[in-house]
């Protein structure tokens, strides 16, 4: 509300300024430098020159690379990063609309098995945290010129932008050590076994009938895991060689990281709002799993049979009033909990 | 207006209620009617109290395993936190300007963002393992949380406001941080003060009894 406040006066002063009667058409007037900077920018000779300044890229009087990379990224992730995600979030809504809700054969049960410890879900929670903010200020920052600029003007959006560079810089090293400690908590777990290209083969359960095997981690979700440790390792190289130019880096380096950057980040944003969506509304019992670290023991046999074997083999599975005490809440029946999530 | 009434009335409004609100707050605990303790003196209170105060940095070994997590982003919070409120560049000069009269050296901008990356990523492991642990959350209260948002919210909008750029953002990082001034003396904010006292309290009635803890 505050910041709306500040805002406000601002908002209404975006409207461009009125031009002055007395010269409508301004006055036009040829600079007499760009002759010779045109000859410098096109001329058959290589780009680099001899200078006593000791610095990368110091040599290079114009850098006609830049407006390559400028031309490109407002040609290709600029144009086509809001089509990718709203084409994503487009497929979500149809899949809801025709299958509805993944739902588990004989609802939950009530008796519930440990699934994951504190530790990985303050993990999984704080590196989904951070990725939420980091993609919420890069979306920022990539399309606020064409988005935002005409809804608020350019004062709020330059304001915006400048937040948004700030703390996404800051936070993006935060990013990295989230994600080492993902890698430290889940890869084990996640390496592919014996079955798994089953599971593929299936579609996860869509292509064909009857059920689908999988162990603690099934394919989709082995391969989504590495999918955002790989990238997010490249996010996140990336974002260092642009963040910190103090490294000798030329200005090509960084122009190729920050379209690695960007791309990788819209592959990632693309496919994580998928990941949000199968782990709440998209499927019957999955978000318990990263709320409580239980997960209900029908929900384990519906989608992950084989861990289901172990479990029961080990005997670990609390009932509803063991798993309800544990956590301070009203013991549910069977029914009660067969209607939640 | 609305800047008048942030950089105004409402930061010494923020600054008495938080001045007078800790000082009534610890001179209500000072002056708490306790009994005089009658019994023979077993050992010196006040080495007990002392030996306390410093062995408390460090958990005792017997749940450290157990608690390392929070430990170690107690740590990397509380000492991040500290730098930054005390050592950021625009931190010195404010109080300089607007309070003490005097300054001191700030620290370098390379380590003003690697404070404030160890006092964000501290804070929010915290908060999640007292959301993601089953007794902490049951034990946590609404303040608890009030505090570790606000708190977070202060760093966030100092954050925002880096490049200093915007009078909006630097205002609204004062404005968040005036709420907090409001809200400290009144909440579990107020252990910045508390926990060396309480430490010496307990340290001082074990070292009487000639309790080793």
């Amino acid at each position: 509300m505050l910041l709306i406040t500040l805002l406000l006066p601002q908002a209404a002063s975006a409207a461009p300024p009125p031009q002055p009667k007395d010269f409508p058409q301004g006055v036009s007037a040829v600079s007499p430098g760009s002759d010779l900077w045109r000859e410098i920018r096109q001329r058959d000779l290589p780009v680099e020159g001899i200078t006593q300044v000791q610095g990368v890229d110091s040599g290079v009087l114009i850098n006609a690379e830049g407006d390559r990379w400028a031309r490109f990224r407002i040609e290709n992730p600029v144009r086509y990063a809001p089509t990718v995600l709203l084409f994503v979030i487009a497929i979500l809504v149809l899949f809801y609309a025709l299958r509805g809700r993944v739902g588990i054969e004989g609802g939950l049960s009530g008796s519930m098995v440990k699934r994951f410890s504190d530790y990985e879900r303050v993990v999984h929670w704080t590196l989904a945290i951070v990725f939420l903010f980091l993609a919420l200020t890069g979306l920022i920052l990539l399309l606020g010129r064409t988005l935002l600029i005409p809804l608020f003007g350019h004062h709020i959006f330059s304001l915006l932008a400048s937040a948004s560079k700030e703390s996404h810089n800051l936070f993006g090293p935060i990013f990295l050590v989230s994600l080492i400690m993902m890698v430290v908590s889940f890869a084990r777990r996640n390496i592919y076994e014996k079955g798994d290209l089953t599971w593929l083969l299936k579609g996860g359960g869509f292509i064909g009938k009857g059920h689908v095997s999988g162990g603690f981690f099934n394919m989709g979700e082995k391969s989504w895991y590495w999918m955002v440790i790989l990238i997010g390792l490249v996010i996140s190289i990336s974002g260092l060689i642009l963040v910190f130019p103090n490294f000798g880096q030329g200005r090509v380096i960084m122009a190729i990281s920050h379209v690695v950057h960007v791309f990788g980040a819209i592959i990632l944003i693309a496919v994580s709002i998928g990941h949000m969506y199968m782990g709440s509304i998209g499927t019957e019992g999955s978000m318990e799993a990263m709320k409580s670290g239980y997960v209900d023991i029908n929900w384990v046999e519906a989608h992950h049979d084989r861990w289901a074997r172990q479990v029961k083999e080990n005997d670990k599975i609390l009932s509803a009033e063991e798993f309800a005490r544990l956590h301070g809440r009203k013991p549910e029946s069977t029914d009660t909990a067969t209607g939640q999530s | 207006m609305i800047e008048y009434l942030i950089d105004g009335p409402l930061w010494y409004f923020s600054l008495a209620v938080f001045c007078i609100g800790v000082l009534w707050q610890l001179a209500r605990i000072l002056f708490a009617a306790s009994k005089t303790d009658l019994s023979v003196a077993r050992g010196s209170a006040s080495s007990g109290a002392l030996r306390n105060v410093f062995s408390r940095f460090i958990p005792h070994h017997e749940i450290a395993p157990r608690i390392r997590v929070q430990v170690i982003a107690g740590y990397m919070f509380h000492l991040g936190l500290f730098a930054l409120l005390f050592f950021a560049a625009p931190h010195v000069l404010f109080l300089e300007q607007n309070l003490l009269g005097f300054g001191w050296t700030p620290m370098p901008h390379w380590a003003f963002i690697v404070a404030s990356q160890f006092a964000f990523f501290g804070l929010l492991i915290l908060w999640l393992r007292r959301m993601m642990n089953s007794v902490s959350r049951l034990i946590s209260t609404l303040d608890d949380h009030v505090a570790a948002i606000l708190t977070f919210v202060v760093m966030l909008t100092g954050c925002l406001a880096l490049l200093k750029g915007f009078s909006e953002l630097r205002l609204l990082h004062r404005f968040t941080v005036e709420l907090l001034l409001i809200y400290f003396p009144f909440s579990c904010l107020m252990h910045t003060f508390t926990f060396i006292p309480s430490r010496a309290f307990t340290g001082a009635w074990f070292g009487r009894r000639g309790i080793d803890a």
